[in-house]
């Protein structure tokens, strides 16, 4: 234990040391700068924006890593030690090693936040302390018990009883849950602010941390947290799919990189809704601020966001359509892979589709504001049930591929058979309907009734199909064992190119969110005064992404490396 | 060429795939923060319904929630016939055109238009937070689309202190 005792140390020393030097140089700067008499400082060449920006985003992306996978890995450990599956107890050991690795990167990243928003914008920062202040001290402490789990449940791997490492792991999800709640009160605050006065004075601080946005952003990062984790997972098992040197390793990587997938979209599948929570509440806070999010300067970012989702969907079609063929019978639906490709790409063509298109003045004469027939295609009315049918496509896909190398041996496999035809084509039938009668009601029927109306279809046939499924295999007959291994590099490339879609999709939502208070620092209350106090041109935003995108992927790189050199040196050289 | 190599690539090409798209399919352009408007007396009606417009279609960010024309589903009432809506309410309230007008603006709680819901914000306190003279040019607008201009500067500007004193404005 002695071993454990001096790793749990090490760790807990290492954070200590970047959060002082963090203190340290944030002490420095403050007294050697100039004193920053407009409130706000110019960060050299990029610009304090731009460079408060990255640094943000790349901390959040490795915050939503470390605080997204522990959640999958403690539940994929009881799984294995409850069902007494080694694999499951590696995969979930594998990423053990990535996110307690990736805690430096991250804290690392976090200091150089702490000190950059201090010194590049002291008045705004002054303010949130003033109003916050309590939390930021909740947050240390939060971040400390959560990194005493990491680290004791990391190091303690194998050498204490698995119900007691369970526990461990436990509570070291308990604190990183804890964790998530406290900067998105500041970020809740600074959105939908509440609790102070018009001018800004502090009325009540619960009422300035519980404010509309708060829970809604909580749990809309939360599950967003696991997807970005999982899809990194995928992504990593990819990478060692790719240089593997044994068909042993690259069997365990084929396995861990399905696994991981499926996880990134089994809780993307649930974001919508949860977006959809967020989005009532900042409605409810403020319409005109909804409306400018989800209508106004950021329209075409929407339509941005639609293509990154349904690449990311068709990158995963792909994948589960190429793993066919390592399915003892998968061969048996290859017919079905057109048809589910033809919804899947109309699914997309719909969504992507603005509701304006860039028109010259001559065509807009001709045509009006809107195309007529592209035009409707733009609207909520279409685009949420292309997302429905999109996401009930891949579904199938998943279905298709779970159960290809299975026949159902039960009486009554022939009605299930076309029970669950029914049920698809019933329910698809039913979100178009629904999607076409949304065209004829108010804002408010579609919104608040004809929306969650689909959303709910959607989520019954998914469980339905499930269940009836899960019954009908039951005991079935097994054609052979899929051969993990046996795929092809390029379908390794899909998963790939899923994480980096991910990455970019959480760069382009937390950009739209946070330019959701366009001017002010905190919305209504605190007015931006500084030069970057304005919106800048997508394309520009989209090279901000582009490069944190970049970045963030050289950095896990290394990550990957530094994982793959601790299994090279067994372990406690490292 | 090796695994690794392949993999920055399509790292590399997706990126700049999703890249490309923003930089050259989305239209491009900077959202500033508005300006103040300054209006100075003896303005006519005609140069303040103008400035109204202006800052109805900017400033105000009036057409977030109302269209120009009437149309099915919409949010908030249509400018294009919103004066003479107002003229028709203010009659059934029995109060002067002028006050329902600003109290529309500054307090638009107390009277909701039928079949609308309450989500109009103040205009002149955060975040819009337009002044008192741009408020003045706003109502001369409003009431041009369908009705009388009865709003003018600086005469108008005492009844809007009135409603307002009466607000708690």
């Amino acid at each position: 234990m002695g071993k454990v005792y001096l790793g749990v140390l090490k760790g807990l020393l290492k954070i200590t040391l970047i959060l002082l030097a963090g203190f340290g140089v944030l002490y420095l700067l403050k007294n050697i700068l100039p004193p920053a008499e407009d409130g706000y400082r110019q960060f050299p060449v990029l610009g304090s924006r731009v460079w408060v920006w990255v640094v943000a985003q790349l901390h959040l992306n490795f915050a939503a890593f470390v605080l997204g996978v522990p959640i999958f890995t403690v539940a994929m450990e009881f799984i294995g030690w409850r069902k007494k599956d080694e694999r499951l107890d590696r995969i979930a050991h594998d990423f053990a090693k990535l996110f307690t690795l990736a805690y430096t990167l991250t804290a690392v990243l976090g200091a150089v936040l702490m000190v950059s928003l201090p010194i590049l914008y002291p008045k705004f920062i002054d303010y949130l302390v003033k109003i916050l202040g309590p939390t930021w001290w909740v947050y240390i402490g939060l971040m400390y018990l959560e990194v005493l789990f990491c680290y004791l449940y990391f190091y303690t791997w194998g050498k204490i009883g698995k119900g007691t490492h369970i526990l461990l792991g436990v509570l070291l999800n308990v604190f990183g849950t804890l964790l998530l709640l406290v900067p998105n009160a500041w970020i809740g605050f600074m959105t939908t602010p509440g609790g102070v006065t018009e001018t800004g004075e502090l009325v009540n601080r619960w009422e300035a941390i519980n404010t509309y946005m708060w829970i809604p952003l909580f749990l809309h990062r939360l599950v967003a947290n696991v997807v970005f984790g999982a899809g990194l997972g995928a992504a990593y098992a990819a990478y060692r799919f790719i240089t593997a040197k044994t068909p042993e390793e690259r069997a365990y990587y084929d396995w861990m990189g399905y696994i991981s997938s499926l996880i990134a979209i089994g809780f993307l599948v649930i974001l919508p809704p949860i977006g959809y929570l967020l989005g009532v509440e900042i409605y409810a806070f403020n319409e005109q601020m909804g409306i400018q999010l989800m209508g106004g300067f950021y329209a075409w970012l929407w339509v941005m966001q639609a293509i990154l989702i349904g690449a990311i969907l068709l990158f995963v079609n792909y994948y589960l359509w190429v793993s066919l063929n390592k399915m003892p019978g998968g061969e048996r639906y290859f017919k079905y892979v057109k048809f589910l490709f033809v919804i899947v790409i109309l699914g997309y063509a719909v969504w992507l589709t603005p509701h304006s298109v860039a028109l010259s003045l001559e065509e807009a004469r001709r045509i009006g504001a809107y195309h007529p027939f592209l035009g409707k295609l733009g609207v909520m009315a279409a685009k949420n049930t292309a997302v429905t049918i999109s996401f009930l496509a891949t579904f199938l896909s998943y279905e298709i591929f779970r159960l290809s190398n299975k026949e159902p041996t039960v009486s009554w496999a022939g009605i299930g058979k076309a029970l669950r035809v029914i049920i698809m084509v019933g329910s698809s039938l039913a979100l178009i309907g629904l999607g076409v009668y949304s065209y004829m009601v108010p804002a408010v029927v579609r919104v608040k009734v004809l929306s969650p109306i689909q959303f709910g279809i959607f989520f019954a046939t998914l469980i339905v199909l499930y269940i009836l499924d899960t019954l009908m295999y039951r005991n079935a007959k097994v054609i052979g064992e899929p051969r993990w291994g046996q795929m092809p590099e390029r379908s390794q490339y899909a998963l790939i190119a899923m994480m980096v879609t991910f990455t970019w999709l959480m760069g382009l939502m937390g950009y739209i969110r946070s330019g959701g208070r366009q001017y002010w620092h905190v919305y209504g209350i605190m007015k931006d005064t500084s030069p970057d106090a304005y919106l800048p041109t997508h394309g520009f935003a989209c090279l901000v992404i582009s490069a944190v995108t970049l970045i963030f992927f050289a950095l896990i790189a290394s990550l990957f490396w530094s994982v793959m050199r601790y299994e090279r040196l067994g372990g406690e050289r490292a | 060429m090796s695994g690794v190599i392949r993999l920055v690539i399509v790292v590399l090409a997706i990126n700049g795939f999703f890249t490309y798209i923003g930089l050259f399919l989305l239209p491009q352009a900077e959202s500033h923060p508005p300006k103040e408007v300054k209006i100075e007396e003896g303005i006519t009606v005609e140069e303040l319904i103008e400035i109204g417009k202006n800052i109805v279609f900017g400033k105000g960010q009036c057409m977030v929630c109302h269209p120009v024309k009437e149309e099915t589903g919409m949010r908030a009432p249509a400018i294009s016939t919103i004066g003479a809506l107002m003229e028709r309410e203010a009659k059934e309230r029995g109060i002067p055109f002028e006050e329902h007008v600003f109290e529309a603006l500054v307090a638009p709680g107390n009277y909701v238009s039928e079949g609308f819901a309450n989500i109009m914000p103040p205009v002149h306190k955060p975040p819009i937070g337009l002044t008192k003279e741009e408020i003045v040019a706003v109502a001369a607008y409003l009431q041009s689309n369908g009705s009388k201009v009865t709003i003018t500067f600086p005469e108008s500007l005492k009844i809007l202190e009135e409603v307002l004193k009466k607000t708690g404005g």
